[in-house]
């Protein structure tokens, strides 16, 4: 008896909450499909879903409004921290439930496409259009995984106020440096675990790339920084480190050094368009300019890439490649995204647009020399043991820098044929 | 050693017994206060460091305060107090009834039970998140409420864990209640359910009070399973939220961080203090043989 | 018939209503699994409720069925995948891995045109694509028919605007049907010439497909080197040389993930050294913590201290703080050049707090005993007030002195209570990933050594470093190594909690 007045109201309930749900289901269906008469039977064909991060999202929201008004689309930016966009992609694609365009890193495009998680984007007649080292830098074995928006890396930032006039050669900064009597000569950040990006134009001033370039000027996955060039810089940075001139410090963090530089305490920084901010707030004139060479051979700093993503498991392929192509790949939008983000237009009209300003301008100039950040797989391999190898060789822990430079591109070496 | 004789005690006496004890508390209360403090002045600072803010409460502006407000912070204190409060309050409702029935009732299994529910907790969970993600991707396609990106969905996966060491803690709270109280309101004729709920329940008062305190505290400072959990900015918990700040390669903004991280400890502290006459007292007493 | 029976009726039934509509769902989705367990729920709710006996059961069971789902599973997932090469490169499904290859070896014929381009469906509805070659006029195909000149059809603007005997699809309709036309290929007459393909559906582009997929052998054939590339039984295409495709797909490997961590040498040579530090960090965690605590209860315990709760709500605030959050501020108090402690507190001494194998052992050791006394305070103080007054006045008469009280007395008491509750505090110290992580990163690094792991390093944190942050993603070993972990944990703690056992029926 009782039983079956629980069964009758469990069944009635649930008739009741089936009903509400299916209700409201179709009841959006049927707005969506009233709003927009192309797509009758659904939502989803006429849905883009981007994952940007913060600044990204902001600069997008423009063109996406009128994309959706051209196409009778809906566009749903969501907002993501720039560091998890990568991880929840890689989850989440395979499942069908990531989102049809991301904003990333084009050195994620090596780990995306051994996954098989993005598609190659045709960018045809356009790709004339941007600068080639953007293009380049999204092409991974023959193909490119990404329309490029925006550029960065590194260059020497000076404070005017504490020093006027440039040297050639990295010695001869540290000199002036040291003269201005400032606290510091020049600024590097690194940390504990030291900073391989950061130090990067450094080494590759000595002549010691971190992987071998094909004749297109692809990267090769054949480690390059060993040898006599890499032992000559590993004894550099541990003549300036701790234990040398105490011109490298590993207690000098990221922070550390933007508050230092920020507070008139050195002459110089090396550091990269997102810390210019900061600096111009303090009241600090600056200039940028490229970085002066240590080892004789240009100090060419990595070049970051920024661009558009489309998931290979898109079901909206066709819009996103619109977007992408037509939309998100045009000067105001490039424009927009430098003014919110700081960093220099892939599209070169756009780049031109902003090269009035000379601070864009500097950093351009800087990363002209530049090479882009090795988009390879076995490059996650490296970051490790490269930062801390440098922090024990600036700190003094290593005390036999050629031994230890050779250690590390062993482990380096090991680390990728375990992989 | 009633508190009484103590007050009158003559003054040597105090000197000798009492008086080093505020010395240590003096001791106490800066060595548990003074990274706070730092992270306070750093809060207040203009300058965005956390490593080397080192004259404290150098300048004072409020700047950072205004622009974390003007992010999802305010959203991120109301997620946080809503999970936070459901999962404590589901938490102590479950474990206490657990409890009772490890300690009120015999049945099969009952003596390994607890062990497997205090072993069970031991697995570590932060590398487990990818099943707990897949999980809830396919629950996403069923319930989406309780799927991925829903709050209810994250609440669901921390009550997984709401007995185990909890159960432990009420378990022996609940054997000190004289079971003749039991007895008693049975030959009244009461029912077990409303023993518990009217009777038991009201006597353990205290041990509830601390697990939902540990139970608020867990899931407050967890930002790992919630991280994954929860995807959308205005769906963040404290935790995650203002993990973001820092997160990020090149712009971590420790200013904005510390100034949330300030606010973050105020829910748990109000909580501590409303609570407080209860958990003194309440933690541990029961496991003491009743 | 009383509130109570009310109570449970009425949450019976939203139960029962709220599960069988999650069947109801799971039957839509065709998600089995789901299903199947909401059906057991729902049968064995009923039954448990329903029974006059089982009143064990009916206290249980919400907790119980939470565990299930959330823990138990998910622990028993985590099993699966550590017998899987789960992880980058080997993410998704077979079908998948082929789709993504073949997708990515489908290149553009170097100098080859764009063409304007547009989508068309034939008679029988079948899709095609309309394109404009500059020197053939407008040429349109199907999938079975390869191009064809269409002399009448009417170009607008640089756009095929209508073509006889087919009908042109408009924007929306073509987004309707994004898949098909993104996959369709049209082909010429000229087979080696290549195929047009869209991806925007208004520009086509000359590609050719390097590699094919044949679905008998299993294979992928490189139609240029005529490499074949066969299923290795490791979740890859392997051409005879060892070379293999960019996508793999996820596959069951046995013990191997288990076995890695003593036969790969890189492993197993730092997990010795970390597994020991890893005891002896919980250990020494969970010893500092509790007689620091232990000496503050004691302490504030007596009476005539005033001002007892102020004292307590202080000492509590290092709990008040997220964890993660306070390892990164010791991390910053401790920096050797400019943290707070050797700049201020030491005049500025330079001591390198984290960067000194032993000292930055006694670092973590040292944050964590801030963060974590707090909690020991708190039960210790509760466990004291729980030890009757009249002991002590036992002791007092008989003349022991204070340190042989709190020797004979005051430590064995507090045992019984506690005990169960440092146990637990081990297990989560032996796996406290925050603070390592936060406070040292797990370093200083082994000087050389093969993997990026260092001196502060327990088993968690080095299993992250290596299968998680490394960049490539193994969560197969992951898995593995998290298993391990949870044996080792559980197998102590258990030998643990039998010891107070023995120890309480001792006493």
């Amino acid at each position: 008896m009782r039983r079956s007045i629980v069964i009758t109201a469990a069944v009635g309930l649930t008739m009741a909450l089936a009903a509400c749900g299916g209700g409201t289901g179709s009841g959006e269906e049927e707005t969506t499909a009233g709003a927009e008469e192309t797509t009758e039977d659904g939502g989803s064909a006429g849905t883009l879903t981007i994952w940007a991060d913060e600044f990204r999202a902001a600069a997008l929201t423009d063109i996406v409004a009128q994309f959706e008004e051209d196409k009778g689309v809906t566009v749903e930016i969501v907002e993501k921290n720039f560091d998890d966009i990568k991880d929840e992609f890689i989850a989440q694609a395979p499942t069908g439930e990531g989102p049809d365009i991301i904003v990333g890193a084009h050195d994620w495009s090596g780990e995306l496409v051994t996954n098989g998680l993005v598609s190659p984007v045709e960018l045809g007649d356009a790709a004339a259009d941007f600068s080639e080292v953007a293009v380049n830098a999204f092409t991974y074995e023959g193909s490119v995984y990404g329309v490029p928006y925006g550029i960065e890396n590194i260059a020497l930032v000076r404070n005017n106020a504490l020093a006027s006039d440039t040297p050639a050669t990295f010695d001869e900064l540290i000199a002036q440096g040291q003269a201005t009597g400032a606290e510091y000569p020049v600024l590097i950040q690194m940390g504990e675990e030291g900073d391989a990006f950061h130090m990067y134009p450094l080494q590759t001033s000595f002549g010691a790339p971190v992987f071998a370039t094909d004749d297109t000027g692809s990267y090769i996955p054949e480690l390059a920084l060993g040898g006599d060039a890499g032992t000559a810089f590993a004894d550099y940075l541990a003549s300036i480190g701790q234990a040398g001139s105490g011109v490298l410090d590993t207690a000098i963090t990221a922070d550390i050094a933007r508050e230092a530089f920020a507070n008139g305490e050195s002459p110089y920084i090396l550091t990269g368009p997102w810390n210019i901010a900061p600096f111009t707030e303090a009241g600090i004139d600056v200039t940028v300019l490229p970085i002066p060479s240590a080892g004789g051979e240009p100090a060419a700093p990595f070049v970051g890439v920024q661009g558009f993503y489309v998931n290979s498991y898109s079901e909206n392929a066709i819009l996103a490649n619109e977007f992408l192509i037509n939309y998100a790949a045009t000067e105001d939008v490039q424009v927009a995204m430098y003014e919110t983000g700081g960093r220099i237009p892939a599209l070169t009209s756009a780049a031109e647009a902003v090269s009035d300003d000379p601070i864009a301008a500097g950093f351009v100039a800087a990363g002209e020399i530049g090479v882009p950040m090795p988009s390879l797989p076995q490059m996650n391999s490296v970051w490790a043991f490269w930062g801390v190898t440098e922090a024990n060789l600036v700190s003094g822990v290593a005390t036999d820098p050629a031994a230890a430079w050779a250690t590390m591109v062993d482990n380096i070496q090991g680390a990728i044929d375990a992989a | 050693m009633a508190a009484e004789a103590y007050v009158q005690m003559k003054d040597r006496r105090w000197w000798r017994e009492v008086s080093w004890r505020y010395l240590v508390a003096v001791a106490a209360v800066v060595y548990a206060a003074f990274p706070i403090v730092y992270i306070l002045s750093a809060s207040l600072s203009p300058r965005g460091t956390l490593t080397g803010s080192n004259e404290l409460f150098a300048d004072i502006t409020t700047a950072q305060y205004e622009a974390l407000f003007q992010t999802h912070f305010p959203q991120w204190i109301v997620n946080t107090l809503v999970i936070g409060g459901v999962t404590a309050i589901a938490t102590v409702l479950m474990a206490s009834a657990a409890a009772y029935a490890f300690s009120r009732f015999r049945f099969a299994g009952r003596n390994g039970g607890l062990t497997f529910l205090l072993l069970v907790q031991m697995f570590p969970q932060i590398l487990a998140f990818v099943a707990i993600f897949l999980l809830l991707l396919s629950l996403r396609d069923v319930i989406p409420i309780l799927g991925l990106n829903s709050q209810l969905g994250l609440i669901c996966v921390y009550l997984g864990g709401a007995l185990g060491a909890n159960t432990f803690l009420m378990f022996g709270f609940f054997n000190s209640i004289p079971k003749e109280l039991d007895e008693a309101a049975k030959i009244d004729g009461a029912g077990h359910a409303r023993i518990f709920f009217t009777i038991i329940l009201r006597l353990v008062a205290p041990v509830l009070a601390v697990v939902a305190l540990l139970s608020f505290v867990g899931t407050f400072s967890d930002y790992i399973i919630a991280g994954i959990v929860l995807q959308d900015q205005d769906k963040l918990t404290i935790a995650v939220g203002l993990y973001q700040f820092i997160s990020g390669q090149f712009d971590a903004r420790w200013g904005i961080f510390a100034a949330g991280a300030v606010i973050s400890a105020l829910p748990v502290l109000l909580l501590f203090l409303f609570l407080q006459r209860y958990i003194v007292g309440g933690l541990t007493a029961g496991s003491v043989k009743g | 018939m009383g509130p109570f029976f009310l109570v449970k009726l009425s949450v019976l039934a939203l139960i029962n209503a709220f599960g069988l509509f999650v069947i109801y769902s799971a039957w839509q989705v065709s998600h089995w699994g789901i299903l199947g367990s909401m059906v057991a729920i729902l049968i064995v709710a009923n039954w448990v409720y329903f029974s006059k006996r089982m009143i064990a059961a009916k206290y249980l069971f919400p907790g119980l069925v939470f565990l299930l789902v959330y823990q138990l599973f998910t622990m028993g997932y985590t099993a699966y995948i550590s017998f899987t090469n789960y992880g980058t490169g080997h993410n998704a499904t077979r079908e998948d891995a082929i789709a993504a290859n073949l997708a990515q070896n489908e290149n553009r014929v170097p100098d080859s045109p764009s063409y304007p381009l547009t989508v068309v469906t034939g008679a029988d509805g079948e899709l095609g694509f309309a394109i404009i070659d500059g020197d053939d006029g407008v040429l349109v195909g199907t999938e079975e028919q390869t191009f064809e000149a269409a002399p009448d059809a009417t170009v607008t603007d640089g756009d095929v605007t209508e073509v006889p005997g087919y009908s042109v699809l408009t924007f929306g309709e073509v987004l309707e049907q994004q898949n098909e036309i993104t996959s369709l290929r049209v082909g010429f007459d000229d087979v080696d010439e290549g195929s047009i393909r869209t991806q925007d559906g208004s520009t086509g582009y000359l590609y050719r497909s390097v590699l094919t997929y044949d679905e008998a052998t299993g294979a992928i054939t490189n139609t240029d080197t005529g490499v074949v590339y066969s299923d290795n039984g490791e979740g890859s295409f392997e051409a005879e040389d060892g070379s293999t495709l960019v996508v793999g797909w996820r596959v069951a490997v046995g013990f191997d993930n288990f076995t890695k961590m003593f036969t790969d040498s890189r492993l197993s040579g730092p997990f010795l050294s970390v597994l020991v530090w890893t005891f002896v960090f919980a250990f020494l965690s969970v010893a500092t913590t509790f007689f620091l605590g232990l000496f503050f209860a004691i302490v504030f315990n007596h009476p005539a201290v005033r001002g007892r709760k102020i004292i307590r709500s202080l000492l509590i605030l290092p709990y008040a703080f997220p964890g993660f959050l306070s390892g990164l501020v010791w991390a910053g108090l401790l920096n050797r050049r400019f943290g707070f402690i050797n700049q201020v507190l030491l005049g500025g001494a330079e001591i390198p707090w984290l960067t000194d194998p032993w000292l930055a052992k006694l670092s973590v050791i040292g944050a964590n005993l801030w963060l974590g006394f707090p909690y020991m305070f708190l039960i210790t103080t509760g466990a004291l007030q729980a030890i009757s007054s009249e002991v002590y006045e036992a002791a007092k008469i008989d003349g022991a002195r204070a340190g042989r009280v709190f020797r004979s007395i005051t430590l064995p008491l507090l045992m019984i209570s506690v005990a169960p509750l440092l146990i637990a505090s081990f297990a989560f110290n032996f796996n406290n990933f925050n603070l390592i992580y936060f406070v040292t990163e797990g370093g200083p690094n082994f000087p050389g050594s093969p993997i990026a792991v260092g001196a502060t390093d327990i088993l968690i944190s080095m299993v992250y470093s290596v299968a998680i942050e490394s960049g490539t993603q193994q969560y197969g070993l992951a898995s593995a190594m998290s298993i391990l972990i949870f044996v080792m944990v559980g197998l102590i703690s258990w030998l643990g909690f039998r010891q107070t056992r023995k120890l309480e029926e001792v006493i």
